[in-house]
């Protein structure tokens, strides 16, 4: 393996100059387990790491009581999501998603900026949050910004960073009451396993408890990036939701889908498993946002 | 039955400790004075002519000692037939060829050097469909060759076949394929040679044939005029093996001329990537296979007509279809056998031997068709089976004979234990699938005998030296058993010692599921050897005759007197150190009476045969075409368990490597390139993918076996894919004739079934696009 310089900051600001003193020459890391395998295979060859796990941020999500906000670090592990019980409780949807990534030892190093700022299409983490209408903020030496995480994913491997600029937090808004949301990875195996596609449901209900007030549909490798199926989510708003409805929309979602052939999967597949899928998550996230309604917790 | 201390006990592998606490030394954690790392550059064309090789910017690099390229070696011929050579000359045939090699002082440096190599190439034409290189005109992968097939006439008609099918009530026909597949064995492949100043070898190498590799590395001393020098191979600790260990490859002989030329020791040693592209796969088929039977469900015939993808080399995957002979001719009694193979080159990579050694293609279309033929005839699987089903004392066409025989017993096991006839949930299906291998041995060379050598040492304690080889089975925890049951030891007192080919005695291999049956007996017979000494001594000592005394518990004592004993350790001692002393030593050497196969390729080639049935609950998800696992049943009639731990561990391992065939696990080749060279896309199943397995053992005390056993290495995975396609059959109607049985497999055959097409629809779209990047 090729040798490289390990740095190790204990600010962003200091992460920031670093980079600008090294500028192609360095790679920020975090977690590690996407770059260190790059590197390995010869697809990266920095002189310089700069590590990101030093930086003093929250190590767990936590909710602001105030405004209802979701705060995600950039730096929190996938362990650290899975197993905080404010997301377990009331975000199911991502720790749908966190719970199945890699394995334990993966899920125990690996960040959650890491897994965003990556941008592959099958990024079981983007799935989730961009479903949640998730923000993202970022830093860098023009100071802070912020930005639909939606439209932070360029292209495949490409996302809304500048040279130098680092992902510090996703903000997930505060959610409407009646609402549930599920995720599904739908892959081969159980473990160390990328999905073949993945799909995230999130619904919320008007007070009859039938009729959709909201709805995020979000789909991982049908396309360059991660997508939200925005005609199916249209398709469902102010309708009454059942199986039916959802397997409308999980027609049209599959429609909106640029989903192509692959070592990982073929495209016809792909697609009819979008509209299973759609209903499937869209079912589960009824029954999810029945049942918080009914114990009168979360997602107020 | 004999009430045993040792044998059919729970013991843990007596090198678990040592495994689990990573103090096991794998080739990875060899490292000797002045060691260089070799590196070995592969063709980037799946067929193609070397123009040119320039090597002059690649050896100018500091830290390179070496560089070699076929016009530097000697021509060194490779594996089954001849047909390979450790570096390529003039063409490529594979992107696996090997095209040139360095050696650096660290692994970096030869990396760079690689770098360094220009090689000019000239594309040739290319064929990956075997089916196509028959066919006349084809490509030549090998024009001195001449064609494309190879020259072994696998080549079998016992009975009439033909005549059987103008009597058959009822007969199916039908295509199956296989792909392929790789052994993953987590210790990746590695070898450090090292030459003497005499130009004597020592090389350490993964392999589970030590005793044939040494003679192959001796035919390439002769090949570099070193004829008359010494070969000795020590085996490091191996992590699996799986058949993939069973031939010589070039990256050994490369680390041997790399050795040889810079006259250090030289270490190549595989990373995962090289792991996948460079070693073999299982043997893919294609199957055209046709049984009949009576009115009555009595099989009249069975006729099958294969062709093997051989890839572009020759290693034993070519051989396959002598094993595969037995279940084809011998898998329940069928009087009328045809059966033909043809193994034919392409530009793909070479395959191996791999765990079943072409049983489990073979059973896959052999089993699956017993189902289609059971359906046609009314006649429920599991009976159509039974009237059919082999019998001690049956010799079949091919001659083989079958002494015990639990068939019938492991298919009522399965049938009780996975409720068979309980009624099943929606899409709910049950499947079952037998198997019968080689349980005694396997006589595919002249000889198929191991060597043991004991030696006690003045404390009673044992240095067994055996000529097989552990790569992870724990066939010397086995083997220890077995020595101090017959000698009244603990199994700590037996060391097992099987690494080197200068101490340890000839084996042909750990292959065939054979290690238990012929090393555990060539210990056996050592041990006995002992055992005589060590109560002719006892007697004498005890002043007892011969009859009365016993060896246990480290004693030897008096069987009717529990005062009158001595401590084995006290005995040896005492008949050390006296006058005209003496220490036991013993040597057996243990060659089954089986059978090569004749010109007919009639012959009993196993002392004894293993049986098994699979049985497989499964729900299928008809709207993902996903299979899940509710209930898996593998019982296995093995003889005698000598270790039931061990051999659970064989069948659990042995149905997760089934599963993965049968279900997920694929080396995507396109155009002859490895798409899939990790685990991340080849789908190897995790732990997490276990399913509930229940491995019920009939013991049916096998009389040429150590203690009553029979082999159990291979089967587990034998009958694994017929018995899911079966159970996927049941549960909703539809047959997969290729593996993997893939979610989109299962969708496209549902939707077919229903008259629908791919999208559910029921006109066809058009879905053919072009590839993202995706990870």
């Amino acid at each position: 393996m090729r040798k490289f310089t390990y740095l190790v900051p204990k600010t962003l600001d200091e992460a920031i100059s670093l980079y600008q003193s090294y500028g192609e020459r360095a790679k920020y890391i975090a977690g590690g387990t996407d770059v260190l395998v790059k590197i390995k295979e010869g697809k990266l060859a920095p002189d310089y790491l700069i590590s990101l796990k030093h930086i003093i941020s929250q190590d767990r999500p936590f909710l602001n009581h105030e405004t209802g906000e979701l705060y995600v670090g950039a730096f929190v592990t996938h362990r650290m999501i899975e197993t905080s019980p404010l997301v377990q409780a009331h975000y199911p949807i991502l720790y749908d998603a966190v719970k199945n990534i890699g394995s334990v030892q993966i899920r125990n190093v690996a960040t959650i900026g890491g897994n965003l700022v990556n941008a592959v299409p099958s990024a079981d983490g983007a799935i989730p949050l961009i479903t949640l209408d998730g923000k993202a903020n970022i830093y860098g030496a023009k100071g802070q910004r912020s930005v639909d995480l939606l439209r932070f994913f360029l292209g495949p491997g490409q996302c809304d960073l500048e040279r130098g600029e680092i992902l510090t937090e996703v903000v997930v808004p505060r959610l409407l009451p009646r609402t549930g949301s599920a995720y599904i990875k739908h892959g081969r195996r159980e473990a160390m396993e990328l999905p073949m596609l993945g799909v995230g449901v999130l619904l919320s209900l008007e007070a009859d408890m039938e009729t959709c007030a909201k709805a995020g549909i979000s789909l991982g490798v049908a396309a360059p990036t991660p997508i939200r199926a925005l005609q199916a989510e249209k398709h469902l708003v102010g309708k009454t939701i059942n199986e039916e409805t959802l397997a409308e929309a999980g027609k049209i979602a599959g429609e909106e889908s640029k989903v192509r052939d692959s070592i990982r999967g073929v495209a016809w597949y792909r697609r009819e498993m979008v509209a299973v899928l759609v209903t499937r998550m869209g079912m589960k996230a009824l029954e999810r946002a029945s049942r918080n309604a009914e114990v009168g917790m979360g997602n107020k | 039955m004999h009430n045993f201390c040792s044998v059919g006990k729970r013991v843990p592998k007596i090198d678990a400790v040592e495994k689990a606490t990573g103090r096991a030394q794998y080739i990875q954690d060899l490292k000797l004075p002045g060691m260089l790392y070799g590196k070995i550059l592969y063709s980037k064309f799946p067929h193609a002519r070397i123009v040119s090789i320039d090597t002059s910017k690649a050896k100018q690099l500091p830290g390179v000692r070496c560089v070699l390229t076929a016009e530097d070696i000697p021509d060194i011929k490779m594996g089954v037939y001849k047909d390979n050579r450790p570096l390529k000359k003039g063409k490529v045939c594979s992107y696996r060829d090997e095209v040139a090699a360095v050696a650096a002082v660290d692994p970096e440096t030869a990396d760079e050097a690689l770098n360094g190599v220009e090689v000019i190439y000239e594309p040739l034409p290319a064929i990956f469909d075997p089916e196509q290189a028959m066919k006349e005109g084809a490509t030549l992968i090998h024009e001195e060759h001449k064609t494309n097939v190879l020259r072994m006439p696998w080549k079998l008609h016992y009975g009439d076949v033909d005549a059987a099918k103008k009597e058959a009530a009822h007969i199916v026909e039908d295509r199956f394929t296989t792909t392929w597949v790789t052994h993953c064995c987590m210790g990746a492949s590695g070898s450090i040679a090292e030459f003497d100043p005499a130009n004597n070898l020592k090389i350490y190498s993964n392999t589970q044939i030590p005793s044939l590799a040494q003679k192959d590395f001796l035919d390439a001393l002769t090949a570099m005029g070193l004829k008359g020098n010494r070969v000795r191979v020590i085996k490091p600790v191996i992590g699996g093996g799986f058949g993939s260990k069973l031939d010589t490859y070039a990256y050994e002989y490369i680390a041997i001329l790399l050795a040889y030329h810079t006259r250090r020791p030289v270490k190549v040693e595989f990373d995962r990537t090289e792991e996948f592209i460079a070693t073999s796969t299982r043997q893919p088929t294609i199957t055209y296979i046709s049984q009949g039977c009576d009115q009555n469900g009595k099989l009249l015939f069975r006729d099958i007509n294969m062709i093997l993808d051989n890839g572009a080399y020759t290693s034993w995957g070519a051989t396959t279809p002598s094993v595969m002979m037995m279940p084809i001719t011998s898998l329940y009694r069928v009087p009328n056998v045809r059966y033909e193979a043809k193994c034919v080159y392409t530009n793909n990579t070479y395959a191996q031997a791999m765990r079943g050694y072409g049983n489990p293609q073979a059973t896959f279309a052999i089993e699956s068709t017993m189902d289609m033929l059971a359906e046609k005839a009314g006649i429920d699987p599991i009976e159509f089976r039974r009237i059919n089903a082999n019998k001690p004392g049956d010799v079949s066409t091919q001659g083989l004979r079958i002494t015990t025989c639990g068939l019938e017993e492991c298919m009522d096991a399965v049938k009780e234990k996975l409720e068979w006839e309980k009624p099943k949930g929606e899409s709910e299906g049950v499947g079952l699938a037998s198997l019968i291998h080689v349980g005694g041995g396997a006589r595919v060379y002249k000889s198929d005998g191991c060597g043991t050598i004991i030696k006690m040492n003045d404390f009673g304690k044992i240095d067994l030296f055996t000529g097989a080889t552990d790569m992870g089975q724990g066939s010397d925890t086995v083997i220890a058993q077995i020595v101090a049951e017959e000698l009244g030891l603990q199994i700590e007192d037996i060391h097992v010692i099987h690494t080197d080919t200068d101490i340890c005695p000839w084996d042909v291999g750990s292959h065939a599921s054979r290690t238990t049956f012929v090393a555990g007996n060539a210990a056996l017979g050592a041990a006995k050897k002992i055992k005589a000494r060590l109560l002719e001594l006892g007697a004498k000592q005890l002043e007892a005759p011969l009859e009365k005394i016993a060896l246990r518990d480290r004693h030897i004592q008096h069987q009717d007197d529990s005062e009158k004993r001595i401590e084995i350790g006290k005995l040896l001692r005492k008949a050390h150190f006296s006058h005209g002393g003496q220490m036991l030593m013993a040597e057996y050497f243990y060659d089954p009476a089986n059978e090569n196969m004749g010109k007919d390729f009639r012959g009993n080639m196993s002392m004894t045969y293993t049986f098994g049935t699979h049985g497989v609950k499964v729900k299928v998800d008809e709207e993902t075409g996903k299979v899940k696992i509710l209930n898996y049943v593998a019982a296995h009639d093995v003889g005698k368990a000598i270790n039931p731990m061990l051999l659970e561990g064989q069948v659990y391992g042995g149905v997760m490597m089934g599963l993965g065939y049968a279900l997920t696990e694929q080396v995507i080749l396109e155009k002859g390139e490895n798409m899939n060279p990790n685990f991340r896309d080849y789908k190897i199943l995790t732990a997490k993918d276990v399913v509930p397995i229940e491995a019920p053992v009939l013991e049916t005390y096998d009389k040429d076996g150590p203690f009553g056993a029979k082999g159990i290495g291979e089967p587990g995975c034998v009958p694994t894919a017929p018995a899911i396609a079966n159970a996927i059959y049941d549960a909703v109607g539809v047959r997969i004739k290729d593996l993997p049985i893939t979610p989109e497999r299962v969708l496209a055959a549902i939707r077919e079934k229903k008259g629908l097409d791919l999208c559910g629809q029921e006109l066809g779209r058009d879905d053919v696009d072009e590839c993202i990047i995706e990870e």
